[in-house]
Parts: structure tokens; sequence; C-alpha cells
């Protein structure tokens, strides 16, 4: 139907949660011919863990992520997630589609190497999440769910920004460890486009963890987010720039954020307060 | 699905036909305007003053971000269909009694918001009450009051089960 409709020209909306589209709808920003609204379809309303990934269906709402005990990165992050209103209503595959430059969901899902499911006429396709960001879904697929390891370690997502139930973050930072693998991997977002990688600030920690007991020293977390300020500055195309978002407050926030995630997944807990 | 068909609301607890309203509009603009159900207010219509929260099949929405043809079928719930007995009516009673409304704008949203929250977390601190209601704003009263009274209506509730276990 949806690769019938594009061929016709109709422009055709999939509709999952709704909090981002309706509004979009109602105020003229975005416009549909027609809508495919995605709520009932329970397959999409799914989680489940295998033996190595945990998998999380596009209808599956934040408030539902809240509480799961298998991701406890992924129950933070939905967290803090708007309002109850939103948590309700909200959707993974919402959050995908609506690709916002700071989204919660998008910034831990890219720090998370996640990968995204979908399934079209030609059938079911698996694609690394930053390729699906950047051309979208294949015409006539829709977005079945995301896939992303089990946790192998402390993670967490902070964020910067307005009153958070009525405002998307103005900087976000999500940083996972993996034990297993001596890998951490941050992403940060709200400076550019979309959440972006901090690479060498990963492999810098790598090497700054003592991996025999999961902790880093005050002067690594430092180090962390002076790397992770550096590159967020190189970030390209950068957002355009607000009267109270300048790129610079960006760019420091970015590094401000980063020091804290790294601070409260990897020093012990007698120094959670030191400045970083 | 595209324009000017009919579908059925259940809202606070009748059916409703809803026909030619526009595909794309809101379940908050075809409860005010197609069905006259001015219980919901209108303020900001992007989902971020709880001005318009209803319940949607029984958990807490913004009315501004339902589809309302995605509705169909669901039971929407209003601040005008909560009942007049109970919590919801303790929670109206208590908003006057300690002085929760002034202007009263957001209070139909504060209403269904608290009723909702109480159900579910009757015992919640005051940190768990505010981070519940952050989707709800008021311009008013600088929300002591408000908190002052779903406290009140904690310990009323608190009270009552204390003396039905009896």
């Amino acid at each position: 139907m949806l690769a019938g409709a594009r061929e016709s020209g109709t422009e055709v909306v999939l509709l999952s949660g709704g909090t981002d589209l309706v509004p979009a709808l109602r105020s003229g920003e975005r416009r549909a011919d027609a809508v495919v609204a995605l709520r009932r379809v329970q397959e999409l309303r799914v989680r489940g863990a295998g033996a190595d990934s945990l998998t999380v269906g596009a209808g599956v709402t934040y408030t539902d992520l809240v509480g799961w005990s298998l991701s406890p990165g992924l129950a933070r992050t939905a967290r803090v997630v708007g309002s109850v209103q939103i948590r309700n209503t909200g959707t993974v595959g919402g959050a995908l589609g609506s690709a916002r430059p700071a989204g919660d969901l998008l910034t831990f899902l890219t720090a998370a190497d996640a990968e995204v499911l979908t399934a079209s006429p030609s059938g079911p396709a698996r694609l690394p999440l930053a390729r699906f960001l950047a051309g979208g879904p294949a015409p006539g697929a829709v977005v079945t769910a995301v896939r992303l390891a089990r946790p192998g370690g402390p993670q967490t997502y902070l964020k910067i920004g307005g009153r958070q139930a009525a405002f998307p973050a103005v900087v976000s930072c999500a940083v996972l460890v993996d034990r297993l693998r001596r890998s951490l991997t941050c992403a940060i977002g709200g400076v550019g486009r979309l959440p972006a990688r901090m690479e060498e600030a990963e492999s810098a920690a790598a090497g700054d963890i003592d991996w025999a007991t999961g902790t880093a020293s005050p002067a690594a977390a430092r180090r962390f987010a002076d790397l992770v300020t550096a590159a967020a500055a190189r970030i390209a195309p950068a957002l355009p720039v607000g009267p109270r978002e300048s790129a610079e407050y960006r760019w420091h926030a970015a590094g401000v954020l980063a020091g804290r995630a790294f601070t409260r997944c990897l020093l012990p807990a007698a120094t959670p307060d030191e400045p970083t | 699905m595209s324009g000017g068909e009919t579908y059925r609301l259940h809202v606070d607890g009748f059916p409703r036909t809803v026909s030619g309203a526009w595909i794309g509009d809101s379940l908050l603009t075809v409860l005010r305007d197609a069905l006259g159900v001015t219980a919901v207010k209108d303020a900001c219509e992007q989902g971020r003053c709880g001005a318009c929260s209803v319940l949607l099949d029984g958990r807490l929405a913004a009315s501004c971000t339902v589809l309302a043809a995605d509705a169909d079928g669901a039971r929407v719930v209003t601040v005008a269909g909560l009942g007049t007995v109970g919590l919801a009516r303790a929670v109206r009673a208590t908003f006057l009694a300690e002085g929760a409304v002034q202007c009263g704008f957001c209070t139909p949203g504060f209403v269904v918001a608290v009723t909702d929250l109480l159900t579910r977390r009757p015992d919640a601190d005051a940190d768990e009450l505010r981070e519940a209601l952050a989707g709800n704003i008021c311009r008013c009263t600088g929300y002591g009051r408000i908190i002052a009274a779903v406290q009140a209506v904690q310990r009323d509730r608190a009270v009552q089960r204390d003396r039905d276990a009896r």
C-alpha cells in the first residue's frame, strides 16, 4: 500500500505515537493525504531478549521501557523523556521517524550501535542506525524494531536544556561501557543534525580505564570531557545557533555532560561529585 | 483513510460519531470543535502544557498529540467523565478547598493527571508528585497550592484506608 501510494504521488505518513507528528500536521509543518496509524499493530509492541541482544518493537512506548531491568540505560533514557503524557504516547519507532538532533532515544541508540529492523514487500531487512538515518528506510518499508547488544557494563544518559516536560534537550549525551569488549562508546546530540559518536574520546577512554576493576581516575574523566568538547566543535554541519544556544555553549555542555557521564559510569562511588 | 470519513469515539461513557473531520485532526480538535466537549482545554497544541490531558484507554495522554481517527474504538475520559464519587470527587473538592485553582484554565488537565497519578501511586512522595505532574503547566499558582492539595487528598485517603481497615 505504501509503495503504491508513493507511485501515485499521494503523501502517506506513518503514525507511531504522534507526539511530534500530530502537532506538526495541525500546524501545517507536515502535510499528509493519508495517515497509516500503527498503534494497534500488536506485533510492533513486543520487546524481547536474545542471548546477546535486546529487541524493542517500534510500537513500544517510553513508559513501557521505564522499568525495563534488562536495559538500565534504555530505562533511564526513557524515564527522562518529556512528561508522563509524552512517555505514555511516544514510541521507539516515532523517535526514529522524527530523528530530532538531540533526541533522547536517538542519542542513546547511536552510542549503543543499534540496528534498525524494517519490513517491506521485499521482505525483512536490517541496517545500522547511522545508515538508516542517513538514507531513511527503503520506499514502502516500515520500521519494525531496533536491536541493541545486551548491556556489558554501566550505561547512562544525561541531557541539558529547558523544562524537560515541555522542551527537547539542547545537548544530550549517552555513555555505554562494555567490560567484556573493553570498550566505551559515547554519543553527543544537539550539536549536529543528528547525534554523533565521539570516536577519539572513546579510544582514549578505552586506554585510560582499568579494565580489571572497571574504574578510571578523575584525570581520565577530565581528559574525556576535553576530548568530547574538542570533537563537538568539529561536528559539521552544526545546527543553527539560537540566542541562548550558541555553538560554544553546546560544545561546552557536551564536554560537561560527557565528563559527568564518564564519572557516573567509571569512578568509584567515593567520588561521585568530584568536579570534572 | 483519507479525508471526511466517519468514525466513532467513546467519550466519557457515551458513543459519539464523528463525520467530515479532516483526517489529520487531533483528538483535542475533534473533542472541542466537532463534539463540543469543552472539558478539555486548548492551549499549546504541542504536547507541552497538559491542559488537554485525557485518559485514553486508561492512560494519561495530551489529546493534542493523539490523532482523533486513531482513537476510533478507544475509551476517552475527560475531567467531565471521571465521575462524581471517590477519588475524582476528592481531587476536585480539595483543589477548591486548598486554593489550587486561580484562573482555572489548567485545572481540568491537572485533575485528570492527579486522578491518574493517585490511582497508580497513592503514596507518591513530593518529588514523585512534582515529576509526575511536570507535564501540566500552571501559570498562576506556582504549583505550591497544587502540590499541597494533592498531599491533602493523599492524607484524607490514608485516613480513610485506616478507618476501612479497622
